[in-house]
């Protein structure tokens, strides 16, 4: 307990710079979905785009005047944020004492490295949800003056599942890294490497019949919005795919962190 | 049952060498220095007996157990100084040490205080604002706060000024004297002498001689000094003579072996002034690494 108390109590700022992003994000979105709502004309414009960008944007699916559509792309961004934000919560509890050196003091003590382990991985864990519920919170208050019927919330608490699925994938990940990295000062780099990548992937996959094999290598695409809207939720192989990562990282992860030399 | 053992304890970093088949016995009660320059594997063995990093090869047990695999148990016990500290930046000394002393049974606040007012340390301060003697004063505390069995110390007087220094001795002997064993490493050879009864000294990776601190110095060498009137160049030329050099009239040279011989050698001198001493262990140690 004392472990997890630490670690959350050393990330509460990161987890508050997270938010107010979140919340800056969404103001500013607010904002031009205002232009967009219930405005046939913008609909036009947004016709007369090439269909390639929508479909990178991910677009096609939505109906950008309408409240399902706004939630619809902003998912975009959630997930990116969130993949980022877990992907670093997942790494630095690991990564970051390692680079301060205090991970010596930290396993001199009476504890076994599976212990702290566990104590990080849930605090991480803690951190990752409360951004999801931030977000979920900010994004509801924001959506309120347009009021939403029951489809739309529940669009949304959908996305909301995804975006946890999402954001606990890339925990694992980070973790995984960080466990197995041998230069901690690096980890950060990489894991925000991995991710953007897998962005990208989830973004090219769709232009092209030969990219579509990227699908099943990009988590972002397990959790499409539009499927996560018109389907009501994503294929069962999907889940699969997801607890497969999680858990084939974090036993990675285990194993790794109980056999490492700690260089200090 | 020793405190701790060691058998062929080797461990190397990749390729790099890290300490080569170390086998020591640390008993119940002792203070033991573990001596040698920078680099030559003292703060390696110190961290496989932690458990911070894993051996290539050969073994490591502390309380007659495993120190890998029952690392948590064993760590119970022990009291770790390292050279330098690193601790949570954000967080206040009183907050670091309640926390440390969270990982231990039993209630160590008194003691906590206790150590804290011998080593003059401000419990309200924020680690990231200490000095670095400060921060080894935290280290101190928090090392001895849970009453060890064991303490392990990793150049600790490094950063402490004279007087602390001294604070932080007498702490260890008292420590030592309730039967705290006590595994010392150092290059501060003073230090050791007057602390610990038993050394090993380690040399590029390898133990290569341990002994009584009393032992090493009656048995091995003395350090002898003859002036006299005209000795022959080439005099002192005997098995056992080492390390010759003239000084102000004189030689001074280091002996090991038969006493009686060198005596009956001085003796046939005219001599003006001769001393023979046990050396310091410093020299002992210059003259391993020579």
């Amino acid at each position: 307990m004392n472990i997890y108390l630490r670690e959350l109590r050393a990330n509460l700022k990161s987890l508050i710079i997270w938010s107010v992003i979140i919340i800056l994000l969404v103001v500013i979105a607010m904002t031009k979905f205002a232009a967009y709502a219930e405005n046939p004309e913008m609909l036009a414009i947004l016709d007369s785009m090439p269909k390639a960008l929508m479909d990178a944007m991910n677009m096609q699916a939505f109906n950008l005047t309408t409240l399902n559509g706004f939630l619809g792309v902003m998912f975009l961004y959630y997930a990116l944020m969130g993949a980022i934000a877990a992907g670093m919560w997942g790494s630095g509890v690991i990564a970051k004492e390692e680079r301060n050196k205090t991970i010596e003091f930290a396993l001199s003590l009476s504890v076994s490295r599976t212990r702290l382990l566990t104590a990080k991985v849930l605090a991480a864990l803690t951190l990752s949800l409360l951004f999801v519920l931030v977000t979920w919170a900010v994004t509801l208050i924001a959506i309120q003056s347009y009021h939403p019927d029951s489809s739309v919330t529940a669009f949304l608490a959908r996305e909301m599942l995804a975006m946890a699925a999402i954001e606990v994938i890339f925990l694992a990940i980070g973790l995984l890294a960080a466990t197995v990295s041998k230069r901690p000062k690096r980890t950060g780099a990489i894991v925000s490497a991995i991710i953007l990548t897998l962005y990208y992937f989830s973004m090219i996959t769709g232009l092209h019949e030969k990219l579509d094999f990227l699908k099943y290598l990009t988590p972002f695409k397990y959790f499409d919005a539009a499927e996560l809207l018109h389907q009501g939720g994503v294929d069962p192989v999907y889940w699969a795919l997801t607890a497969g990562i999680i858990a084939i990282s974090l036993t990675g992860a285990y194993l790794a962190y109980n056999r490492r030399d700690l260089y200090i | 049952m020793s405190i701790i053992e060691t058998r062929q304890l080797t461990k190397y970093y990749g390729k790099a060498r890290g300490i080569i088949d170390v086998s020591l016995r640390v008993e119940e009660g002792e203070v033991f220095g573990f001596i040698g320059p920078n680099g030559a594997g003292k703060s390696t063995t110190i961290r496989l007996l932690l458990g911070l990093i894993f051996p290539t090869r050969g073994e490591a047990r502390i309380f007659g157990k495993d120190a890998i695999k029952d690392g948590p148990e064993i760590r119970k016990d022990i009291g770790y100084l390292p050279s330098e500290v690193f601790y949570y930046e954000g967080m206040k000394v009183i907050d670091l040490l309640k926390y440390s002393a969270s990982f231990y049974p039993g209630d160590h606040r008194q003691r906590m205080h206790e150590l804290a007012d011998i080593m003059e340390l401000d419990l309200n301060r924020r680690i990231e604002d200490l000095s670095y003697g400060n921060k080894k004063k935290v280290g101190i505390v928090q090392g001895l706060l849970h009453s060890p069995k064991l303490l392990l110390l990793d150049e600790p007087t490094l950063g402490l000024d004279p007087l602390m220094q001294r604070k932080f001795f007498d702490l260890i002997r008292q420590e030592n004297a309730r039967g705290v064993t006590v595994f010392f490493s150092s290059h501060i050879l003073g230090e050791v002498q007057r602390l610990c009864s038993r050394v090993g000294i380690i040399k590029d990776g390898r133990i290569i001689e341990i002994s009584d601190i009393r032992t090493l110095q009656q048995n091995n060498y003395k350090r002898i000094y003859v002036a006299a009137n005209a000795i022959p160049a080439g005099y002192f030329d005997l098995p056992g003579v080492t390390n010759l050099e003239e000084v102000n009239g004189g030689v001074r040279f280091f002996f090991k072996g038969d006493i009686d011989a060198i005596v009956e050698k001085l003796s046939a001198l005219d001599l003006l002034d001769v001393t023979i001493e046990e050396p310091t262990l410093e020299e002992i140690f210059m003259h391993y690494y020579e």
